[in-house]
């Protein structure tokens, strides 16, 4: 049988296949372009861009931006104006900016959010309205384009927003102080009527992403089980994975979902969720599930892992022996496929190390098999 | 008797995650004549003290734990200004900040929260401060204890850059340094000279009262 190519094995194994070998790849927005980072495709890594199957377009709401010192820093401020009154954020961007890709700094950081769109209950009805008069339009060419540069090397996914509880706790709200909670226990029902209204808005943006040409498509999360905890979990993002699932079903996309922090105390609602593929899940001690566990609570999901962080942090030998006890985790390596980072730039040594043991990691994977790994590396 | 039935008030305000009573409790509490001090250490500290021992058991989440200290703010605003000095104790202080570039706070806070309800007075530096800063709110405040949280690969280093910071200022022996956040391992708190990792805020919360205990490691 030939050799899968990049693309063939990611998609095998998320579609729950068995691959011939694990597949692992680099998210564009995180990855250095260079040598290291030449040797390791060469030597199996595959690439991932995320780009977004739609545009939006703001109907009767006004928007300026301005730079503006605030609290002696200097922070870029984007006020939208609406017929029932105007709202801001501010936000603060480390240096490279827009320099580079994405709205990352050169370190590959987003901007922070030093005040939020919504800051008082009067907030709510003018931002209820923006998300009334958003509308969502089909631009299926970011997706074209970065399908054709990668051809068989990769793949592109679709890209959403936070789902609309996250999109207020995460983004809108924040959670700096933990507010959201306290507007939330403060103002139920205005949360509430505005993640309905966000839920609604939303449809047609499922409805094109159900048609585009990726053939994931991943919803921006960021689920972590201290701050989504079960009853939220349960009473608000499963629904709307029910909902996303249910449009893309047909057209026979696969649903991921960003779950990059804590997530043991929701595995077994995370267990009947329509979800495909649970995305830049982190082991411990980053995460709080062993990869392994997470497979077997999830016998219909695919796992997308995110490499630590915090294991780079400690040098390619720590990076080695983590890399490896992960392949331990999961023999036989089914329905899984490794992301270099998920969050962070990694150092060109440690690019290499992870993929020195993952190059050969053939499925499936055995105890014997690993052990030869090691002593090739050795 | 009546006194209780007002310390029971406060305290059920607090479990109850109940703005709307909160501050009559403390207003009723402070009119019926209960000494301020005695209204927080036996109304609104037990009150705390159970909202933690529901969030270690699983009953609580996160979320209940931030608004019952939302909701202890507002009973502390009434009573605050009713308290003379000398009900003011003398508490074990902890100097406690999110290091630089990083603003994740909800550990932090978490951590905060619980000294409280432990008796700890908390000068709370807030996110994306520098180990000058650091070092000088320790120099300043004279905590028993400093806690550091960073969330991110690239900001724990900071961590470190503290702690040289504080022993070149010659403060590093005065205080007993605690780390916390996702990437922070207990190898790397051993790399930096940190006296100790938090696993969780309930257990390092635990660490800072035995510091402070007499015979249990602390002075
Ligand atoms: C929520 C979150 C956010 C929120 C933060 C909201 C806020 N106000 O704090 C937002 C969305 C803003 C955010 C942003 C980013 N984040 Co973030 N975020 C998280 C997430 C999902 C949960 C963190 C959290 O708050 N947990 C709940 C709290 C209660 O837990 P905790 O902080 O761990 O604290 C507990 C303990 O650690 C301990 N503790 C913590 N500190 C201390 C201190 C002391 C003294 C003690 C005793 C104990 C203690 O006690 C707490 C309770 O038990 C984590 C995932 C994870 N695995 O942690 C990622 C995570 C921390 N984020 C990450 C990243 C990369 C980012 C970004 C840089 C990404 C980006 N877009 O650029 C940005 C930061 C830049 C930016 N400009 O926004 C990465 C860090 C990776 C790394 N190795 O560096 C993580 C780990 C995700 C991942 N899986 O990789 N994030």
């Amino acid at each position: 049988m030939p050799e899968m190519t990049r693309r063939e094995r990611i998609l095998t194994a998320s579609r729950g296949k068995r691959a011939d070998r694990l597949p692992f790849f680099h998210w564009w927005r995180h990855c250095q372009l260079g040598w290291a980072e030449r040797e390791c495709r060469n030597r199996g890594m595959g690439m991932a861009w995320a780009r977004p199957s739609y545009t939006t377009r703001l109907h009767d709401v006004s928007v300026t931006e301005q730079e503006v010192v605030s609290g002696g820093v200097t922070v870029f401020r984007k006020t939208y104006t609406t017929p029932v009154g105007s709202v801001s954020y501010d936000e603060q961007r480390e240096p490279g900016t827009g320099q580079w890709h994405g709205d990352r700094s050169w370190l590959d950081v987003t901007p922070w959010f030093t005040q939020r769109l919504i800051k008082e209950p009067a907030d709510y009805a003018v931002v209820k309205f923006i998300v009334e008069h958003t509308e969502y339009r089909a631009d299926y060419f970011p997706i074209e384009q970065a399908r054709d540069w990668l051809g068989e090397d990769g793949i592109v996914t679709d890209i959403h927003p936070h789902t609309p509880l996250q999109t207020l706790m995460i983004d809108w709200v924040g959670s700096e102080g933990g507010r959201f909670f306290i507007h939330h226990a403060k103002y139920p029902d205005l949360v509430e009527d505005l993640c309905q209204a966000i839920a609604k808005s939303r449809l047609p943006m499922y409805e094109i992403a159900a048609k585009s040409p990726a053939d994931v498509i991943l919803c921006g999360d960021n689920i972590d089980g201290v701050l989504v905890n079960p009853r939220l979990f349960e009473k608000f993002f499963m629904p709307e994975y029910e909902t996303m699932a249910s449009i893309l079903r047909p057209f026979d996309k696969l649903l991921g979902v960003h779950m990059d922090g804590r997530v043991a105390v929701l595995k077994d609602l995370i267990a009947r969720t329509p979800i495909d593929i649970i995305e830049a899940l982190h082991p411990p001690t980053m995460g709080d599930l062993p990869i392994g566990e997470a497979l077997a609570a999830w016998p219909d999901k695919v796992v997308w892992v995110g490499f630590p962080g915090s294991v780079y942090a400690l040098g390619t030998e720590a990076t080695k022996k983590a890399a490896l006890e992960l392949l331990r985790d999961v023999v036989p390596g089914d329905r899984l496929a490794i992301a270099m980072s998920t969050e962070n730039i990694v150092s060109n040594d440690n690019l290499r190390m992870v993929t020195s043991v993952l190059e050969n990691a053939e499925l499936p994977l055995t105890p014997e098999s690993i052990d030869r790994i090691e002593k090739s590396i050795a | 008797m009546a006194e209780d039935k007002y310390l029971a008030a406060l305290r059920e305000s607090i479990v109850h995650l109940d703005f709307a009573t909160i501050e009559t409790a403390a207003r009723q509490a402070i009119e019926a004549g209960i000494d301020p001090g005695t209204a927080i250490t036996q109304g609104i500290v037990p009150g705390m003290t159970i909202v933690g021992e529901k969030f270690e058991s699983g009953e609580y989440f996160l979320s209940e734990l931030v608004v019952a200290a939302e909701v202890m703010k507002m009973g502390m605003k009434v009573i605050n200004p009713h308290l003379k000095q000398a009900d003011r104790h003398i508490a074990r202080k902890v100097v406690i900040a999110t290091v630089e570039g990083d603003h994740h706070d909800l550990g932090k806070n978490i951590v905060t929260t619980l000294l409280i309800t432990q008796g700890f007075e908390v000068i709370d530096l807030g996110v994306d401060i520098t180990p000058g800063r650091i070092t000088d709110a320790v120099k300043e405040h004279q905590p028993d204890i400093l806690g550091m949280s960073a969330l991110l690969s690239l900001t724990m280093t900071k961590m470190g850059e503290t702690i040289e910071n504080l022993k070149e200022a010659g403060l590093r022996d005065r205080v007993r340094v605690i780390v916390g956040g996702t990437p922070v391992t207990p190898e790397f708190a051993d790399i930096i000279g940190a006296d100790y990792k938090a696993l969780n805020a309930l257990e390092g919360v635990k660490k800072c009262v035995e510091w402070v205990t007499p015979g249990k490691g602390g002075q």
